[in-house]
C-alpha cells in the first residue's frame, strides 16, 4: 500500500527490522554521546582540576589534594590561623543574590498580573518591549546605571541641583543615609553601595521574572475570582485568598531560578559592591583568568558555587513535588 | 483596569526604560567621556562602529557569526532531544534533556570555567568555532522549552488521521509536525540569537583574549572605562531586538508563544 | 425575600449593543430562565445582575433597595459559573466554607456549617476530597452548595448544565429545580437548552440579539409563541412564507384557510407545530396533497417528512395513535387545521 524510500534502504540493509529504526537509533546515541561529552564533562573537569596543585607561576598539575577546599572554609594557614574570608564570599553571593531575586519576583507580579488582564493585542506590545529590554546585555545595564548613578552627571547630581538634598538635610534624614553608607559629607552618593548593587542586579533579572511568571498568570481562570467576589470577597481579599495561592509555586520556581543566576553575577559587583563585600564569582574570575591565576583554587570555589546552586535548585524540586502531590 | 494599575504599569516601563535611554543618549557624546545629557553631540561613533575602527568591525563580526552559529546548532540539538521527549517520554530522553538543561541551569561562570578548561585540553581554546560550540551547549535549553511548548500544542488525532492516510513516522514529521511547530522553533532562534549577543563570561573564558565579540570587547574596556562607541553597540542591539520581536508579534502570535492560553481575549 | 427589579438596563461593548435597553421583573421565589442561542445576551445580562458587569445604563432594585451601584461583593447574590469555578487549592468543605469565613465566622463553625450543607445536596462524607477527584455532577452539587451557603437573596446559574454528560444533565435538571422549590429562592437560570428552560422554570424569558422577545409561563410560550423566532426556538415548527388575503394566506397558489388581522397582500409567515398537523384521506379545507419522503420512527414518536407544494411538512404522531401507517412514496393529504396555524408579519429579510 505505501510505497516510500524507506523500501530501498530496506533492501541494502542487513537488518531485517524496520531500517528507520536503527538509523534513529544510531542518531540518538550519537546523540547522547555528544550530550554527555559536552554537557557533562566540562563539569567533571571543573571538579577534577579543583584537587589539583599549583606551581611557581601560573601553572598548576594534577593532583589529589583536599588544600584548596580546605582553603576555602577555613584558610591556607589552618590551624595556626583562621579566615572565612572565601565563605563570607559565597555568603555576599547569596545575600545579593536572594534579596535581589525576591525583589524583582515581588515587582514583577502585580505587573505580570496587570499585563495578563490587557487585550491580547496590547499585550502583545508589552511583550515586545520587555523582550527587547533582554538584548541590554548586563555590561549595558551596569553602564547605564553607572552613569544614572555618578556622582557627577547622575541622580546624586539631580538631587543637588533640585535642592533634594538640601531638603534631606533640613529634614534630617541625611544623616541616616550617611550611616547606611549613602552620602558624603557634601551629597548622597549612590554608588559603590549595596542598594546600587542590588537594585542593578534586580533590574537585571526583572525583564526574566515577567517572562517567566507570564505563562501561569495569563492561565489564570478569571471565573475563580469572579467566584469569590459573589461570595463577598473583596479585591484585596480575592487576591489573598485565591490568585495568590494558585500561583505560589510558578512564584517560588521563578525566584529560585532567579536567584540561581544571580549567583554568577560578576560585572554589577565588581562595578557596584564596595571591596569588602565582593562575592565568589568575582573571586572565581580573578583566580582563573584574572590577576591571582591559581586555577585549582579557582576551580573550587566554582564547585562549592555550583553545589550551592544544586543544593537549592534540589530543594525547589522537593517542595515541587510536595506540592503536586498535595 | 484601574487608574492604579495604569500608573504602576507605566511607572516600571518608566524605571525599565531609564538606564537604556541613557546609553543610547550617551552614544551621541562628541568626546571619549559618557555624558548625560550628550554634549557636543554627533553620529560620528556610529561611523566609527561599524566603518572605521577594527577593534569595533572584529567584534561585530565575531558577536554575528557566533550568535548565528550558535542559534542554528543549538536549535538542531535540540530538535531531536525535544521529538524524543515528546513522542516517547522514554526515560532516555529525559536524561538527555536534563543534560541539555544542565548548562543553563546553574550559574554561567561554572560552565564558563568547565568549558574553558575543556576547549585547553582539546584544542579548540581561543578559536571562534569553539566559542560557538560552547553558546550552543550553554543556550541549547532555551529552544528545547519553546520546541516543547509547540509539540505539545499539536494534537495527536491529527497524527493519527495522517497514519491512517498512509504517512510514517517519518512523513507525519515533515508534514504534521514541523509545520506547525514552525513559530516555536522561530522563537527559539531568536532567544538563542539575542541572549549569545549578550552572553560573555562563557565566551571570555573560551576566547583566551584571542578574539572578542562586541559584548566581551565592552567588558574588557570595563577597567578603562566606557566610551560613547561602545554605546553604539547597545543601540544597535536594542534596535535589533525590537525589530525582530516586533516582526514576530505582527505575523505570529506572541502571547501564546510566551505560554499564554491561547482561547482567552 | 423580594422581587428583583430591572429598569433600562442596558449594555454596549465598543459599538456593539450586547443588551437592548431591558425592563424585567424577577418575581421573588421564582425560577426565572433567560432563554436563547449564543451571543444574545443572556449570559451579560445575568452578570450585570450579579455586579459582574457594569450595565452602560441601568436600574436594579432589590424590592425598595436601589442595589445599581453596589459591587459583586457586596449584592452577595449566589451564582454558578459554567465552568463551576471551584477552587483547586481548598478542599470541598472549604470550597462550601468560603463566604461563611469571608463573612466573619470562626473557622470551625463555617465547616460545621458547610458539612450540612453538603448533607442537603447529598454529598455527606465528601468534605475532605479535593476538587479534582469529584466527577462532573457532585462539582456542580459542590458549587451550588457553595453559592448558597450565604443564604443569598437570589441565585443565579450561568449554563449549569453545558459541562454535564447528556444523560445527567436531565437529572440534575430535575434535582435542581427540586432544590430551589425547598428553598423557596429567587432564582435566573441562564441556558440555551429550552427543553431545560422547559422543565425548570416557573418563567421563560426569551432572548436574542441583545432583546427580550417574550417573556411567559413555558406552556404559554410553547403554545401561543409572539413571534416567528420564539416559534422556531421552542420546540420544533413548520415554517411557510405567504401573503395574506382575507380570512387566508396565500402560499403560492395554494389558499389557507387562518383568520387573523392584516392587511391584505401584506407579507406573513406561517407557523404550525408537527404534532398539530396530521394525515388525511378525504380532501378539503386546509388539506394539501403530499408525497411521504422519509419516514423517522424514534419509538415514542414518528415523524412524517412530506413534500409538497407549499415546502416540506413534518408531521408528527405519538407512538400508539393508530394513524394510517405510510411508507416512504406514498401519496396522502396534510391537514393544517386554521385553529392551530400562528401567523406573523414578515419583515423583508
Amino acid at each position: 500500500m505505501t510505497v516510500t524510500h524507506d523500501t530501498d534502504v530496506a533492501a541494502d540493509s542487513p537488518v531485517k527490522a524496520t531500517p528507520g529504526l536503527t538509523r534513529k537509533g544510531a542518531l540518538y546515541g550519537v546523540l547522547s554521546a555528544l550530550m554527555v561529552v559536552f554537557c557533562v564533562v566540562p563539569f567533571i573537569l571543573v571538579i577534577v582540576i579543583s584537587f589539583g596543585r599549583k606551581v611557581e607561576g601560573a601553572a598548576w598539575v594534577w593532583g589529589f589534594t583536599f588544600e584548596n577546599y580546605q582553603r576555602f572554609f577555613v584558610g591556607t594557614l589552618w590551624p595556626d590561623e583562621v579566615t572565612f574570608l572565601y565563605l563570607q564570599q559565597l555568603g555576599y553571593s547569596f545575600y545579593f543574590a536572594i534579596i535581589a531575586s525576591v525583589l524583582a519576583v515581588l515587582t514583577a507580579l502585580p505587573f505580570t498580573l496587570l499585563l495578563t488582564r490587557l487585550k491580547r493585542s496590547t499585550q502583545a506590545v508589552w511583550l515586545v518591549i520587555i523582550l527587547s529590554s533582554l538584548s541590554m546585555s548586563e555590561v549595558f545595564i551596569v553602564m547605564g546605571w553607572d552613569i544614572l548613578l555618578s556622582n557627577n552627571s547622575g541622580l546624586p547630581k539631580l538631587f543637588q541641583v533640585t535642592g533634594a538634598t538640601q531638603w534631606l538635610k533640613d529634614v534630617g534624614w541625611f544623616q541616616t543615609l550617611r550611616d547606611i553608607g549613602l552620602a558624603n559629607p557634601r551629597n548622597v552618593k549612590f554608588k559603590p553601595s549595596e542598594f546600587a548593587t542590588i537594585l542593578t542586579m534586580s533590574y537585571l533579572v526583572w525583564p526574566y521574572a515577567v517572562i517567566l511568571l507570564y505563562p501561569a498568570l495569563s492561565r489564570l481562570d478569571p471565573s475563580l475570582s469572579e467566584a469569590a467576589r459573589t461570595m463577598g470577597a473583596s479585591r484585596w481579599t480575592v487576591t489573598r485568598t485565591v490568585t495568590l495561592p494558585s500561583i505560589r509555586l510558578p512564584l517560588m520556581g521563578t525566584t529560585l531560578l532567579l536567584f540561581v543566576f544571580l549567583l554568577g553575577s560578576y560585572v554589577t559587583i565588581s562595578v557596584f559592591a564596595t571591596p569588602d563585600k565582593q562575592t565568589t564569582a568575582v573571586a572565581i574570575y580573578s583566580n582563573i583568568r584574572g590577576s591571582n591565576l591559581n586555577a585549582p583554587f579557582g576551580s573550587a570555589q566554582a564547585v562549592i558555587l555550583l553545589i550551592s546552586a544544586s543544593v537549592c535548585l534540589y530543594f525547589g524540586h522537593l517542595l515541587n513535588r510536595k506540592a503536586e502531590a498535595r | 483596569m484601574r487608574i492604579g494599575g495604569h500608573i504602576f504599569m507605566a511607572l516600571a516601563a518608566l524605571v525599565l526604560a531609564l538606564p537604556i535611554v541613557v546609553v543610547c543618549g550617551a552614544a551621541l557624546n562628541g568626546g571619549r567621556s559618557m555624558f548625560f545629557p550628550p554634549r557636543d553631540p554627533t553620529l560620528a561613533r556610529f561611523g566609527e562602529f561599524f566603518v572605521s575602527e577594527p577593534v569595533w568591525t572584529n567584534a561585530l563580526a565575531n558577536s554575528i557569526i557566533v550568535a548565528f552559529g550558535a542559534a542554528t546548532l543549538a536549535v538542531l540539538i535540540a530538535w531531536p532531544v525535544a521529538y524524543l521527549l515528546w513522542s516517547s517520554g522514554s526515560k532516555l530522553s529525559k536524561a538527555l534533556a536534563g543534560l541539555g538543561s544542565l548548562p543553563f541551569a546553574v550559574p554561567p561562570i561554572v560552565i564558563g570555567v568547565g568549558l574553558g578548561f575543556f576547549w585547553a585540553f582539546t584544542g579548540g581554546l581561543g578559536h571562534v568555532w569553539s566559542g560557538v560550540i560552547s553558546h550552543a551547549i550553554l543556550l541549547m535549553a532555551l529552544p528545547l522549552v519553546t520546541i516543547s511548548i509547540g509539540l505539545q500544542s499539536i494534537d495527536r488525532s491529527h497524527l493519527d488521521a495522517a497514519a491512517t492516510m498512509g504517512a510514517t513516522e517519518q512523513i507525519a514529521f515533515r508534514t504534521v509536525v514541523l509545520p506547525q511547530t514552525i513559530p516555536y522553533t522561530i522563537s527559539g532562534f531568536f532567544f538563542v540569537l539575542v541572549l549569545s549577543f549578550n552572553e560573555f563570561i562563557v565566551i571570555f573564558f573560551v576566547s583566551a583574549s584571542s578574539y572578542a565579540t562586541v559584548t566581551l570587547q565592552i567588558f574588557n574596556s570595563l577597567r578603562n572605562g566606557y566610551t560613547p562607541t561602545m554605546a553604539v553597540a547597545a543601540i544597535t542591539f536594542l534596535v535589533v531586538s525590537i525589530l525582530v520581536f516586533a516582526a514576530v508579534a505582527r505575523w505570529g502570535d506572541l502571547p501564546r508563544l510566551m505560554g499564554a492560553d491561547q482561547s482567552k481575549n | 425575600m423580594t422581587d428583583l427589579i430591572l429598569s433600562g438596563v442596558s449594555k454596549m461593548f465598543g459599538n456593539t449593543r450586547a443588551v437592548e435597553p431591558t425592563d424585567l421583573t424577577f418575581a421573588k421565589g421564582q425560577l426565572t430562565a433567560l432563554l436563547g442561542p449564543s451571543g444574545c445576551g443572556k449570559t451579560t445580562l445575568l452578570r450585570m445582575i450579579a455586579g459582574l458587569e457594569n450595565p452602560t445604563r441601568c436600574q436594579i432594585k432589590l424590592g425598595d433597595d436601589d442595589i445599581s451601584d453596589l459591587p459583586a461583593h457586596k449584592r452577595k447574590f449566589g451564582m454558578v459559573f459554567q465552568s463551576f469555578a471551584l477552587f483547586p487549592h481548598y478542599t470541598v468543605r472549604e470550597n462550601v466554607a468560603y463566604s461563611l469565613i469571608i463573612e466573619g465566622l470562626s473557622k470551625q463553625t463555617a465547616l460545621e456549617k458547610a458539612e450540612s450543607l453538603l448533607a442537603n445536596v447529598q454529598l455527606n462524607g465528601f468534605g475532605d476530597r479535593g476538587v479534582g477527584e469529584l466527577s462532573g455532577g457532585q462539582r456542580q452539587r459542590v458549587a451550588s452548595a457553595r453559592a448558597l451557603a450565604q443564604e443569598p437573596q437570589v441565585f443565579l446559574l450561568d449554563e449549569p448544565m453545558s459541562a454535564l454528560d447528556a444523560k445527567l444533565r436531565e437529572d440534575m435538571q430535575v434535582e435542581l429545580r427540586l432544590l430551589q422549590q425547598r428553598l423557596g429562592i429567587t432564582t435566573i437560570v441562564v441556558t440555551h437548552d429550552q427543553r431545560e428552560a422547559m422543565t425548570m422554570a416557573d418563567t421563560i424569558v426569551v432572548m436574542s440579539n441583545g432583546r427580550v422577545e417574550q417573556v411567559a409561563p413555558p406552556q404559554e410560550i410553547y403554545h401561543r409563541p409572539t413571534n416567528a423566532f420564539v416559534a422556531d426556538f421552542i420546540g420544533k415548527a413548520n415554517f411557510f412564507d405567504g401573503l395574506y388575503r382575507s380570512g387566508g394566506v396565500m402560499i403560492g397558489s395554494q389558499a389557507l384557510e387562518a383568520p387573523a388581522n392584516f392587511a391584505p397582500d401584506s407579507p406573513v409567515r406561517l407557523a404550525i407545530r408537527p404534532e398539530s398537523a396530521c394525515l388525511a384521506t378525504e380532501p378539503g379545507q386546509n388539506r394539501i396533497p403530499a408525497v411521504v419522503g422519509f419516514v423517522r420512527d424514534l419509538g415514542p414518536v414518528r415523524e412524517y417528512h412530506l413534500t409538497t407544494d407549499i415546502g416540506p411538512i413534518i408531521v408528527e404522531y405519538a407512538a400508539g395513535s393508530g394513524e394510517q401507517k405510510l411508507t416512504a412514496g406514498d401519496k396522502t393529504l396534510v391537514h393544517l387545521p386554521a385553529e392551530a396555524l400562528r401567523i406573523y408579519p414578515r419583515t423583508a429579510a
